[in-house]
């Protein structure tokens, strides 16, 4: 059965400052379909754009170029004030500082309903206690946590409260930006077993933004990598680690620490130098070069790369 | 060799006064760190491994102190140190550190040169010229190409992995024995972290530098690490050479931390996590402070604070689970896995 695509952004390109003189493009022709139901990784390093693709598609950056469409409406650019509003609550975020992102003067209950409050999605203030209440017991904290304030809540829980904050709107894609970076290993755990479950229940589907690679391995069904506002290869994730074909994927995923003394100890670290492609007369494209493994490269690296795929 | 103790910790106990309120930080430690190697101490946020090796450099918070116990560096102990005179015998010359968080520690409105040649001046005989001399050749040592040009310029022409690599050349500035780093690694890239893991092993050499490794980085650990401890509660529960933890682990706390890493979960499964909240440490702690979090607890856990237990010369785990009357425990599975890479008696 093949499933259907809920988000699709097609070649966006997403520029920063206003004269042509230190004009900054962060994200630059990329295009990737988000599949219902699924997690969608999205890694790279500081700087590559991850980010601003997850803020482009919530809109708070305006594209320069290109298009994204959600159930195949076109939901960038200008839209009419209904489908603002219907897409605020189908598409929420999850932040990486759960201390940074949480109010510290405002209640939990007021922190968890303030996107109630800004769509009006409610009925009476009745109505909207409940969903509180619910949201809070569907990440796991207890619905009296409603009267105190953030300072109350150690890291994990603090996550947990953003989590909350996001499901209460009942959101059909979670965009998760670097969702546990800050916490602990054991906290680390408890989060995504919770991101799971919450999946699980929900049918949630998540775009999860992460520089930490053996967390999206975990967790993801695909993944693409990003490098300096471009996605160089875009695979099902288990393919990806075991078959990776873009020189700058290898080096990456040859860069994670292991742990594992006597592996850690003995491995190869390759490093990826981006004069190695020769694209002066054999350009580089976007190119399938397996059953859904994508990668950005010339007739001559995609020769090579199907060697590598299906020897 | 081995036998070459450069830094000894005794019954260690610090203690904080957070608005009134007795915290205790660090319970009882004791370590012996050997000459040359580099020991990663592993633990979560509050564990207390920040403030066990703040502690050798006298940088405490002003309400904390160390309340009884010694640490003895080359045979003096340092615990008793007052004064900040004292401290700067020690801090830089003969223990130096270096954090997290490569934006913060340099000052943003100095060039990378003054910077350098203000500790070279402070710390050793050299002046102006040489020192400048001395802090280029610093700067081509940590691997930073045209130190020459890059002497002059300002911390925010730097990325935050050559950043790094300016703190590690101050640390070592003035030939430390000690190198301590805090998190070095945390707020870089992969890529970049792999560079700066292999600065340091490089360094080790070069400076005969002895490495104190802080971090809740299990894969650095792995790459770095001779030997590694794991704190819980302000406590060392288990301390090993790096492939004894790794593929021999006796502690349910070091097992829990093991399994709780995605690298070790099947996908689709949930991860293992550890239930309950840390220990608190404002109260006192009877019997093993992991007991409440740990499913194969014994009723002695709750009563009376288990002793080291051997495993072998190098290796204790601070568990009841060893005594020879204790019922057999299994690992979690993951945890078996990684036991089967253990070759035993080497």
């Amino acid at each position: 059965m093949k499933k259907e695509s809920l988000l699709e952004v097609k070649n966006i390109k997403v520029e920063f400052g206003t004269n042509r003189k230190n004009k900054i493009v962060a994200v630059d022709g990329v295009s990737f379909k988000i599949l219902k139901g699924e997690s969608f990784g999205l890694v790279g390093e500081s700087g590559s754009g991850k980010s601003t693709i997850g803020r482009a598609i919530i809109r708070i950056y305006d594209l320069a170029d290109g298009v994204i469409l959600y159930k195949g409406q076109r939901i960038s650019g200008k839209i009419s004030k209904s489908l603002d509003i219907d897409i605020t609550k189908k598409i929420q975020m999850i932040f990486q500082d759960p201390i940074a992102s949480l109010n510290e003067r405002a209640k939990i209950g007021y922190i968890v309903s303030e996107g109630l409050y800004n769509t009006k999605y409610y009925i009476s203030d009745e109505d909207r206690k409940e969903k509180v209440i619910k949201a809070l017991l569907d990440v796991g904290l207890f619905p009296e946590f409603a009267s105190r304030f953030p300072h109350e809540f150690s890291g994990g829980q603090r996550q947990r409260i953003g989590i909350a904050r996001a499901l209460i709107m009942e959101p059909e894609l979670v965009i998760a930006d670097e969702p546990v970076s800050a916490l602990d290993v054991s906290v680390r755990a408890q989060v995504l077993n919770l991101l799971l479950e919450l999946q699980d229940k929900l049918g949630l589907t998540y775009l999860f933004i992460s520089h930490d690679l053996s967390v999206v391995r975990y967790i993801t069904d695909r993944v693409a990598v990003i490098y300096k506002g471009k996605i160089l290869e875009l695979a099902k994730t288990e393919e990806l680690f075991e078959k990776p074909l873009h020189p700058y994927t290898r080096a990456l995923l040859s860069a994670i620490p292991v742990p594992d003394p006597r592996r850690e100890k003995n491995k190869k670290i390759e490093i990826y130098n981006p004069s190695c492609h020769d694209y002066s007369i054999d350009k580089a494209e976007w190119v399938e070069v397996g059953s859904g493994h994508f990668v950005l490269a010339n007739k001559k690296e995609i020769k090579e790369y199907r060697r590598i795929l299906f020897s | 060799m081995k036998d070459d103790v450069i830094l000894s910790v005794k019954d260690l106990v610090i203690k904080f006064n957070l608005r009134g309120r007795i915290l205790t930080a660090i319970r009882e430690v004791s370590l012996d760190i050997f000459r040359g190697e580099s020991l990663a101490i592993v633990g979560e946020s509050g564990s207390g491994k920040s403030v066990l090796v703040k502690s050798f450099i006298g940088l405490l918070d002003e309400n904390g102190w160390i309340d009884s116990g010694k640490i003895i560096y080359k045979g003096t102990d340092i615990s008793q140190y007052k004064s900040e005179q004292d401290w700067l015998k020690i801090r830089g010359r003969e223990i130096a550190m270096v954090f997290q968080e490569p934006m913060t520690s340099l000052n943003p409105l100095k060039t990378i040169g003054s910077q350098i040649k203000e500790t070279v001046i402070l710390h050793s005989r050299l002046r102006s010229k040489a020192a400048k001399r001395k802090s280029i050749e610093l700067l081509e040592d940590v691997g930073i190409s045209q130190a020459e040009k890059r002497f002059t310029q300002y911390p925010h022409e730097f990325s935050g992995g050559m950043r790094q690599r300016v703190v590690i050349a101050i640390a070592i500035a003035c030939n430390p024995s000690i190198l301590i780093c805090d998190e070095p690694t945390t707020a870089l890239d992969v890529t970049i972290q792999a560079q700066i893991l292999d600065l340091l092993k490089y360094l080790k050499v070069k400076y005969n530098l002895t490495i104190i490794f802080i971090t809740h980085d299990l894969g650095v650990v792995a790459n770095i690490a001779d030997r590694v401890a794991v704190m819980y509660a302000g406590d060392i529960v288990e301390i090993g050479k790096s492939e004894e933890i790794f593929y021999n682990s006796q502690h349910p706390y070091t097992w829990a931390l093991l399994s709780s890493l995605p690298q070790f979960a099947e996908k689709g499964k949930f991860l293992y996590s550890i239930d309950g909240m840390p220990t608190n440490l404002f109260n006192d702690i009877e019997g093993d402070a992991f007991a409440p979090r740990n499913k194969n607890a014994l009723k002695i856990d709750y009563v009376i604070r288990p002793p080291y237990f051997s495993i072998s010369p190098t290796h204790k785990a601070r568990t009841w689970l060893l005594d020879k009357r204790a019922p057999k425990v299994h690992p979690p599975n993951s945890i078996k896995e990684l036991h089967k890479n253990w070759r035993g008696n080497h």
